[in-house]
């Protein structure tokens, strides 16, 4: 079930109440992992299978690593863990997407193949919990972490709730040591926790749903030709949106998790208001990009062996990373745009190292910034590259026949709202959210919540799943 | 993706007792147990606040559109629909099933079928929406062997017009939390709460403000709430619409400005090109429905005025309708052949008052029974 819906509000509720009844803690797990399968459950019964198969050959995959005595062994177990999470993962996610490709190659060398369709549902959230189970057994292998205690613990961790199905992506270092004590939010921890969920909901229903999502469709999934005003307006709309859809989400996870009495991590810092791509990667889905940093770029080699082995394991992580978010050359388009600013961002700081930016330099080359993300936005929205080339012809002036598509209302809405989220970000880049409410008079924050929960009922959400769960 | 020796300054430097690093700035190790800390405030009343602040706003939201005229009524969802859609897997096999766009949807009265026919039919029709995709799918179910009357809107039916696309797809993969999402809701928020209507959502009460145009740019106007709706999809034209001259006027405007070109409409040939294919398509339907003794009977129900004079200069009857049945050898009932159905007041030129659907339906029934399903009928 989807957090912006009906559902959720019963479900969580009966979780709340469930969870605060005098229980054994012990009672109060199964609780939450007899819930957390209903929750996955709720979108297609037969996938929570999946759910169980990651987590069984994990758990066993660990406890291998454990006993194994000879290093080849202990890898032997590491790689089943990663065959089998990968396994899952390619064949869901990425079939239809080998097939595709294999076709258009025998075409291109003049052989007609023509495969049976490969009708497959894409189990929802598969992406964050086959990352998330791998790197238990990941941590394990490198001696990072030992294994959990109980399997209970362990299947609680795979499949706790407010992370399932679009992260943030947890460690089992970080959450299964959280099960081993009961755990019940404090009366401030759950005012606050229903606080961020307000927030989080507020971003994806009212700003990602109602007002960015619309601009961003009717360039992008329309066959009309966009100038430069739409094919920006379009793409600013779609960076806002997907911002708020995104980090919507694990806000109002995060906030599910402390109603509950559990911490969860950071995944977004203000990233619009990123100087620089290494920046950007610490503020956005932060649990992703240093997934993949100690899972893959430091494996890889990381920075260790020389400058060409850096930018090579920069380009794969980034072109693999691209390749996570969907089944489709478009997004290894994107992260392979990603890599290369990071790159270049490498080889200028190695060329002018002593450069320190003054504040209007700082300021400038955080709008560069942001910029270039956006033109990196267009291969993520678009669906086609023909359709990625006509808006980007479209931002840089190109499309000179074009007819306006947008109408004065959604031009206003998108600069209102990115404009108010790039300026957020910027005044917020050097804090905390939780610094800023601190500091707010309590008089204000009250009137806020207020009008956020009036403008998320008002807005009348139609329960659209978040852009992130087809992940 | 950052590097593990990244020299940028550091999120986690921020000189404020919140201030905790993330993942970002630990490469390569095990991450410990994330710090949440809670922003020292008094949290009782803030939330008590505004939870209180929240209600009020909400009151008086609901209160606004109360004295606009707006009364609660169920939202005409996919998720409606697919109730009614699975009475056909769930004994119904032999129901009478209306399948048409607005017209059938807001002027036929279910009640008064029932009352006349001793059983309720099952309302599949949708706004703005051609019947084809429903009716395909009635075509390739084995368990319908009932009755279908299809309704024929001229401009949605012959261009293939879906405005609500997805309710076949929605209805066949509808999941377990949709299900109970439009059970709550249809339970405890529609029945309650008159600004529970697309038509009043923030976003659509913001757009349709008096905005300056933007140069060079022409949209059609967005159709404003026309009906209400009850469980089971028994549908009626909104009172304020006939009642409220401001609001009727407003209302023909709209249709008025759908009427006027645009430049993404299609050229003339290609829209001739579209009405041959979408009546092939409905013939090769209907075909396969009375190739196992489904009876289906097309009806166009009355339009008038400026509606009325588009239709004929756009779809006129021999090119279209009369077309339609000489080449599925389907029977219909057009409104013009038969006086039971004319003479209504259409406040919108579109669809029957409410005060008038009852005597429409019964009209329309009486016609079926004694031309056409009725025992002394020759189908």
């Amino acid at each position: 079930m989807v957090f912006n819906s009906l559902t959720f509000v019963v479900f969580f509720a009966c979780v709340l109440a469930l969870h605060s009844l005098p229980l054994p803690w012990t009672a109060k797990k199964i609780n939450l992992l007899i819930a957390s399968y209903l929750f996955y459950a709720a979108w297609n019964p037969p996938f929570v299978i999946l759910l169980w198969v990651s987590t069984v050959v994990d758990w066993y995959a660990a406890q291998g690593l454990v006993k194994a005595q000879r290093a080849a062994t202990r890898h032997a177990w590491m790689l089943l863990s990663v065959i089998a999470n990968l396994g899952l993962l390619g064949y869901f996610k990425y079939g239809q997407f080998v097939l595709d490709n294999f076709t258009s190659l025998m075409s291109a060398v003049g052989i007609a193949y023509h495969p049976a369709h490969y009708d497959i549902v894409l189990p929802v959230g598969i992406s964050f919990y086959t990352f998330a189970t791998m790197s238990y057994t990941l941590d394990v292998y490198l001696r990072r972490a030992a294994p959990a205690q109980n399997l209970l613990d362990y299947a609680l961790f795979v499949t706790f709730f407010p992370h399932l199905v679009a992260g943030p992506i947890m460690r089992p270092t970080e959450l299964v040591p959280q099960f081993a004590q009961p755990r019940r939010a404090s009366g401030q921890q759950l005012r606050f926790g229903l606080a961020l969920m307000t927030l989080g909901l507020f971003n994806k229903v009212v700003l990602a749903d109602s007002f960015l999502a619309s601009a961003a469709e009717r360039v992008y999934d329309s066959d009309k030709i966009p100038g430069a005003l739409d094919a920006w307006a379009a793409t600013l709309a779609f960076s806002g949106q997907i911002f708020c859809d995104f980090a919507g989400y694990s806000t109002t996870a995060i906030g599910a998790a402390l109603c509950l009495g559990f911490a969860m991590p950071d995944n977004f810092r203000f990233p619009y208001a990123a100087v620089g791509f290494t920046d950007f990667w610490r503020r956005w889905h932060i649990t992703l990009s240093s997934w993949l940093r100690d899972y893959l770029y430091i494996p890889l080699g990381g920075n260790r062996h020389g400058a060409r082995r850096t930018y090579a394991a920069l380009m794969m992580t980034m072109l693999l990373g691209g390749l996570w978010h969907g089944a489709n050359w478009t997004f290894v388009a994107w992260g392979g745009l990603h890599g290369v600013y990071l790159a270049a961002e490498r080889a200028l700081r190695a060329r002018f190292a002593n450069y320190r930016p003054g504040p209007v330099a700082f300021v400038a080359l955080g709008l560069l910034t942001y910029m270039l993300v956006n033109v990196t936005w267009v291969f993520f929205r678009a669906k086609t590259f023909s359709k990625a080339w006509i808006v980007l012809r479209g931002m840089f002036g190109q499309n000179a026949a074009a007819k306006p598509i947008l109408a004065t209302f959604s031009l206003i809405s998108v600069a209102a709202i990115v404009g108010g989220i790039v300026l957020t970000h910027w005044l917020m880049r050097a804090r905390t959210l939780e610094s800023v409410v601190a500091r707010a008079p309590a008089v204000a924050l009250c009137m806020i919540w207020a009008l956020m929960a009036f403008a998320i009922v008002i807005a009348q959400g139609a329960g659209n799943a978040f852009i992130y769960f087809q992940f | 993706m950052h590097s593990s020796t990244s020299s940028s300054d550091r999120v986690g430097e921020v000189p404020d007792r919140y201030a905790r690093q993330t993942a970002a700035d630990r490469p390569g190790v095990a991450q410990p147990v994330p710090l949440r800390p809670v922003p020292v405030q008094p949290w009782g009343r803030i939330l008590i606040g505004a939870v209180l602040l929240s209600a009020l706003l909400v009151a008086g939201w609901e209160e606004y559109w109360r004295a606009y005229g707006v009364r609660p009524s169920i939202a005409n969802t996919y998720g409606l629909w697919a109730i009614q859609r699975r009475r056909i897997d769930a004994g119904e096999g032999d129901a009478t099933v209306l399948l048409g766009a607005s017209r059938l949807y807001f002027d036929i009265q279910l009640p008064v079928w029932e009352r006349l026919d001793g059983r309720r039919p099952i309302q599949l029709s949708f706004e703005g929406t051609s019947p084809l995709t429903p009716l395909q799918d009635l075509a390739d179910d084995p368990k319908f062997t009932g009755r279908v009357l299809i309704g024929v809107s001229p401009d949605v039916f012959f261009t293939g017009f879906k405005y609500r696309a997805g309710a076949v797809g929605y209805a066949r993969k509808e999941s377990p939390s949709q299900r109970i999402g439009q059970w709550l809701s249809m339970h405890l928020i529609e029945p309650y709460f008159a600004f529970d209507d697309s038509d009043y959502a923030l976003q659509t009460v913001l757009a349709r403000q008096a905005w300056p145009a933007r140069p060079g740019q022409r949209s059609r106007m967005r159709v404003r709430k026309l009906a209400e709706t009850e469980a089971d999809r028994n549908t009626h034209l909104w009172d304020k619409v006939d009642t409220d001259p401001e609001y009727r006027a407003l209302a023909r405007r709209i249709w008025l400005n759908h009427f006027e070109p645009y430049d993404d409409d299609p050229p003339p040939e290609e829209a001739l090109k579209t009405e041959k294919e979408q009546i092939d398509l409905n013939v090769k339907v209907v075909a396969k429905l009375r190739a196992r003794g489904v009876k289906v009977l097309f009806v166009r129900l009355p339009s008038s005025g400026a509606y009325l004079e588009f239709e004929k200069r756009y779809f006129p009857r021999v090119r279209t309708w009369d077309a339609l049945l000489t080449a599925s050898g389907a029977p219909g009932i057009h409104f013009e052949d038969y006086p039971e159905l004319q003479g209504y007041n259409l406040p919108e030129w579109s669809h029957v008052a409410h005060n008038q659907a009852d005597r429409l339906t019964a009209a329309l029934y009486g016609i079926i029974q004694r031309d056409f399903w009725g025992p002394k009928a020759a189908d």
